[in-house]
């Protein structure tokens, strides 16, 4: 896997805060400057989950609206501007997958708590930054081919474990025990970067 | 479960990877104020959200940018505007410089205008001057060239205000040359009367402004000279008007 080039970690500093502030305002420009900070990370994390391109084009559309329209709800102050627009990307693009293939029951109300803005606050300034970027990679390379499969599956596919298991044929328990190790090798690596307590 | 035993779920939480009963009793705790689990999870969504950072780039069509922002009508950018407004200097500067050259023309003409309006005064002022002398008693008229195809034409000597000629067939001067008036007095030599060219049509008016003591002057007389002039005739007479 290419993993992210330090590229995308220039669209994502700068001053979210003044930003978030804006698009509450609903000042037009604020949403070009937020598409020109967050878009190409946006469109490449729908397209990785996704893999069309025209499909990838309307759900990065359908993100920046939805930020758009719920930006009232956000907390320019304390509230992380990029992990939420991210949030979201993933989320429409997890839905669509799930509603492509069927399994619309499975969460789509979830998905929608799961924007919710004020769950993204009291991040650290530098979640998505070019160091954390690195840190990650780094967290990654160190965990073994079938931990990071799993957790590849939960992030880009939204498997739970027991479909995992269903996709990888490995039974549930080895699967839990390959989550559970790499979770916590990474909540050790970068845990403590990613969250003021 | 307790929170201890539900830590290991809030990474997949975050990620919406429970299944529905898993998902359901971590939403218990999350439901109660203060519980562990709340803290966690918020730990584990940053946590999971960083996982971004390990998408393969992809690079998104430029219409997607204009998709976007046209949603909500984003403004033009300021440069959009830049050649307006290199345009609109433009033709502010090509109507500048039409004007400019306008107004020259027009200073021009107007000066011409005023030349040609102080010439006319100095000719009417001429004639003013010319009239004077033919019409003062005290002048005398003289007659030269009469019947000959040489230069003809008269000479008012006005002995208060000078010597007035009027000549036809008066070719212009060569180039070089010009036409020169001489006192001639009775006994002494000629003196010099002053410059003069004849107009194209072989016409010419000449005043010598000054007393002229008629009783002591033989004659006035027009000779070709250098174009500087002469103190002394250098050529025979073309005209000789006796008193």
């Amino acid at each position: 896997m290419t993993l992210l080039p330090l590229l995308f970690a220039i669209y994502v500093e700068g001053d979210d805060g003044d930003l978030g502030a804006r698009l509450k305002r609903r000042e037009p420009a604020a949403m070009g400057e937020l598409y020109d900070r967050y878009g190409k990370l946006a469109y490449s994390l729908i397209y990785r989950i996704v893999r069309d391109v025209g499909v990838a084009e309307d759900l990065v559309q359908e993100t920046f609206l939805r930020v758009w329209n719920r930006a009232q709800g956000f907390d320019a102050e304390r509230g992380a501007l990029g992990p939420w627009l991210l949030a979201v990307a993933r989320n429409r693009a997890i839905d669509y997958v799930r509603s492509a293939s069927g399994k619309m029951a499975k969460g789509a109300l979830e998905l929608e708590y799961a924007e919710r803005p004020a769950l993204f606050i009291n991040f650290e300034a530098d979640v998505l930054s070019q160091d954390q970027a690195r840190r990650v990679r780094a967290a990654l390379e160190k965990l073994n081919e079938n931990q990071r499969h799993v957790i590849e599956l939960a992030y880009f596919e939204g498997l739970s474990q027991s479909e995992m298991a269903e996709r990888m044929g490995q039974p549930l328990g080895t699967v839990k025990t390959w989550v559970r190790t790499a979770l916590k090798n990474l909540r050790e690596d970068l845990g403590e970067k990613a969250a003021r307590a | 479960m307790n929170c201890e035993e539900l830590r290991d779920q809030y990474e997949l939480y975050a990620l919406d990877a429970l299944n529905a009963e898993e998902r359901a009793e971590l939403d218990a705790h999350l439901r109660r104020e203060g519980d562990p689990c709340v803290a966690g999870v918020r730990k584990a969504r940053a946590l999971m959200m960083s996982l971004a950072l390990i998408t393969p780039e992809s690079h998104p069509p430029a219409r997607l940018r204009k998709r976007v922002v046209g949603m909500v009508g984003e403004p033009k950018r300021p440069w959009s505007w830049t050649p307006v407004w290199i345009a609109a200097a433009a033709c502010l500067t090509v109507v500048a410089v039409w004007l400019g050259m306008a107004r020259r023309d027009q200073a021009r003409a107007l000066a011409d205008l005023r030349l040609e309006a102080q010439r006319k005064t100095v000719e009417l002022a001429r004639l003013n001057e010319a009239f004077a002398i033919m019409n003062d008693p005290g002048a005398r008229q003289l007659v030269f060239g009469e019947g000959a195809p040489k230069p003809r034409g008269r000479v008012f000597v006005n002995p208060q205000q000078g010597v007035l000629l009027l000549a036809s067939n008066l070719t212009p001067a060569p180039s070089g040359k010009i036409y020169e008036m001489w006192i001639i007095p009775k006994s002494g030599s000629p003196a010099p009367a002053g410059l003069f060219q004849s107009e194209s049509d072989g016409t010419a008016m000449y005043l010598r402004k000054g007393a002229v003591d008629v009783a002591t002057t033989g004659a006035i007389a027009v000779t070709l000279e250098p174009e500087a002039g002469s103190q002394a005739p250098t050529t025979q007479p073309l005209i000789v008007a006796t008193l």
